[in-house]
């Protein structure tokens, strides 16, 4: 689209100059410090963060000057903002069974489907029933019963499956959520049938026009409806986890299941919950993201649920504000990207999140967990 | 008498030998798919389909053995799979198509190129671990998935890249899918002996003690950055080998093939069959491969529904991890010992019945 002489040589050159840069003061200055291992980790955090920077900074200087870079670089951000949502809540979702259950669910995506087409089936009921009944308030109801049937399904997962299963080694589980893929993936045409319609928008309506810092930006009323069911979900369950009892039996039982039950830890409840609220996050993940794709379909949510767990690995498992912020940098990243390289987007980032993570393992904001042999 | 009880001892014995050769069995498994090919050139109207089926399957088999020393010897789950195989049937296709090129240079490159790959997931796996290994293999697998799709002068694009011939000694010739599958067959029991030999070898073993506890291997002596770099390169030469024949067989290659579906069906394969044997796992590839192709999709409710025989795939996959951690070669072999025994029990007490032995 614009000019991208030697962005990618630069790039490249800048980030291999980090890399020659640490390795030097690895051998050099790291190797006669007491607590190298901190330092090391400081000096990394630090090259990461200017790597991004670097990358963010050149996406910016490849816009052209007549078309207002400043104005042009935040309407490009700004216009995510339905993305970024879909993804935060379901990367939520992700390590919230991961710090629960400890394995990687990757049937996340498929039980969020299932919610949005539980939604579809009520909007198509409701448009046929309660003729008066305005959009927004309809596609809500539909949110609410998709959000409700995704609870109830994740909490059955676990309930029946999870749980029944004889070895719950770690692989193992993994692999229990890739046939459920398979399962769900087969079940949901059967029951469903196809759909020929999409969910509609939360508010259709002109573009809202706000000016910020001096530039004119718009978003779509529909994002920014997304955007405030985001915070206002994501926020009760942060609450929650840090206030109610819940809460506290996640993190009694993120940090040790056995031990967490001989204090009294009711932890086949609390996974049970996790679960369920894992799946109301996909669902409603999935419902707002719907109307983007010309029909419900089973695969819906399956590059969502591959950036979720890329947000999750680059964030760190760990934490619940890694994946939240990387959730956001994927989606901006990935639109940034499209200016210099149209339909390689994705690559580039997966790319960049690999070179970050063999440097980072435990992600962005992960921290190490000692572990007894 | 006496000569002729020691003659038939002694055939007896080298019967016996033969039988229990440990490559008897895929003798037995690669002479079934040869005599299935060999009836339909010799003019039996054996259906395409069922050969087809039986093709997909042996090459389905070569892979899932890569991934079995992965998953059943190194305990590493890799979801690249997939990424990989669509990485061979691209290298056959451009460089026959554009170069010429015999296609036993071809697959010497395939070698070469699997084993770099191998090389970089095996750095990669030495600094994440476990469940993390499996995302980012599948973020690797995303990546050769966007190539695939955009690198339009390689791979054609969206369109699928098609191979009509394939270069021997010079000469073009046509695609053949009789002669392939001889090819295929023969490749598939070179590659299970080579297998046996690998999980039966030090190497093997170190693999397994790795599996089974890291630091207790490293203990030992066990180098994990060696044993696991060797684990990914065979994985992966096992992958784009498989991808080779593919395309060698049917001759068309398209993007969507290789998502993640593919990855997930042979992930299955292993673990129903049991992924520590490879009976196991030419069973396992059987089940959700070769029932898919040669029997289901003969039945009109199947073909009118073929999201059943996915749901199939994944109830097998719960249920084995659910009921039968080691897979269904496991049930098998304890059945077996369980007939066997009681078949000896009963044997026993009849003899005492009629003869008036003591029973124990």
């Amino acid at each position: 689209m614009f000019i991208t002489e030697g962005f990618w040589r630069s790039i490249i050159l800048f980030i291999l100059g980090l890399v020659v840069v640490y390795f030097i003061l690895n051998v050099t200055v790291f190797k006669k410090l007491q607590n190298k291992s901190k330092a090391q980790n400081i000096l990394l955090n630090v090259f990461v963060f200017l790597g991004v920077l670097f990358l963010f900074y050149k996406l910016y200087s490849v816009i052209p000057e007549i078309i207002n870079p400043p104005q042009f670089y935040a309407q490009n951000i700004l216009n995510r903002t339905l993305y970024v949502c879909v993804l935060a809540l379901a990367t939520t979702g992700i390590v919230l069974i991961f710090k629960t259950s400890n394995t990687t669910n990757f049937a996340q995506g498929m039980i969020g489907a299932v919610g949005a087409f539980v939604a579809a089936k009520l909007v198509i009921y409701f448009t046929a029933t309660y003729t008066t009944m305005g959009n927004t308030p309809m596609i809500l109801l539909a949110l609410v019963g998709g959000a409700l049937v995704a609870f109830l399904l994740g909490v059955f997962v676990d309930v029946v499956i999870i749980r029944n299963s004889k070895m719950p080694t770690v692989v193992g589980k993994q692999m229990i959520t890739m046939g459920l893929v398979l399962i769900f993936t087969g079940v949901i045409p059967l029951i469903f049938g196809t759909i020929p319609m999409s969910v509609p928008k939360l508010v259709y309506g002109d573009n809202i026009a706000f000016t910020l810092l001096g530039l004119e930006l718009v978003i779509t009323p529909n994002a920014l409806a997304a955007l405030v069911i985001t915070i206002v979900v994501l926020g009760i369950l942060f609450i929650m986890l840090r206030v109610t009892k819940w809460g506290l039996g996640v993190r009694a039982t993120a940090s040790n299941e056995v031990v967490a039950s001989m204090m009294g830890v009711n932890t086949k409840m609390i996974t049970a919950m996790s679960w369920g609220i894992a799946g109301l996050l996909g669902g409603i993940a999935a419902t707002m993201w719907a109307p983007n794709t010309s029909s419900v379909g089973v695969d819906l949510m399956i590059p969502t649920q591959v950036n979720g767990f890329m947000a999750a690995i680059l964030g760190g498992f760990g934490s619940f504000v890694g994946p939240l912020i990387s959730s956001m940098l994927i989606p901006v990243l990935t639109g940034l990207l499209s200016f210099v390289a149209l339909g390689w987007e994705n690559a580039v980032v997966y790319a960049v999140i690999l070179a970050i993570v063999l440097f980072k393992p435990l992600g962005l904001f992960g921290k190490q967990v000692a572990k007894k042999v | 008498m006496i000569l002729q009880n020691k003659m038939c001892a002694e055939r007896k014995a080298k019967l016996n030998a033969i039988k229990n050769h440990p490559y008897f069995g895929f003798v037995v498994i690669t002479f079934l798919m040869l005599i299935v090919q060999l009836l339909r050139v010799s003019g039996l109207d054996i259906p395409v389909v069922l050969l087809r089926a039986f093709g997909f399957t042996m090459i389905y088999i070569i892979i899932a053995l890569g991934f079995s020393i992965l998953l059943g010897y190194g305990g590493l789950a890799s979801l690249g799979t997939a990424g990989f195989v669509g990485v061979g049937t691209y290298v056959v296709g451009y460089l026959t198509n554009q170069f010429e090129m015999s296609i036993f240079l071809i697959v010497l490159i395939t070698i070469v190129g699997a084993v770099v790959i191998g090389t970089i997931v095996g750095f990669i796996s030495l600094r994440i671990e476990g469940m993390y290994l499996a995302i980012i293999t599948l973020g690797l697998s995303e990546i050769l998935k966007e190539v695939f799709k955009n690198a339009t002068t390689i791979t054609n694009g969206t369109n699928g890249l098609s191979l009509g011939t394939i270069v021997i000694f010079k000469q073009a010739i046509e695609l053949n899918h009789n002669a392939i599958f001889i090819v295929i067959a023969l490749i598939m029991l070179f590659i299970m002996i080579i297998t046996l030999n690998l999980m039966k070898s030090p190497t093997g073993r170190a693999l397994l003690a790795m599996r089974n506890s890291q630091s207790a291997a490293q203990a030992m002596g066990v180098s994990i950055f060696k044993y696991r770099l060797l684990a990914f390169i065979t994985s992966t030469v096992y992958a784009l080998l498989g991808g080779v024949l593919y395309m060698t067989y049917i001759g068309f290659s398209i993007p969507s093939t290789w998502s993640l579906g593919f990855s997930l069906n042979i992930l299955a394969a292993v673990i129903v069959g049991g992924s520590q044997s490879i009976y196991g796992i030419v069973l396992g590839t059987f089940m959700i491969f070769g029932l898919n192709l040669a029997v289901l999709q003969q039945i009109p409710l199947f073909v009118e529904n073929p999201a059943i025989s996915v749901v199939f795939n994944g109830f097998l996959i719960i249920a084995v991890i659910m009921f039968y951690p080691g897979g269904l070669i496991r049930l098998i072999n304890s059945m077996n010992y369980k007939i066997k025994t009681n078949y000896q029990l009963w044997k026993k007490k009849r003899r005492a019945y009629i003869y008036g032995d003591d029973p124990e």
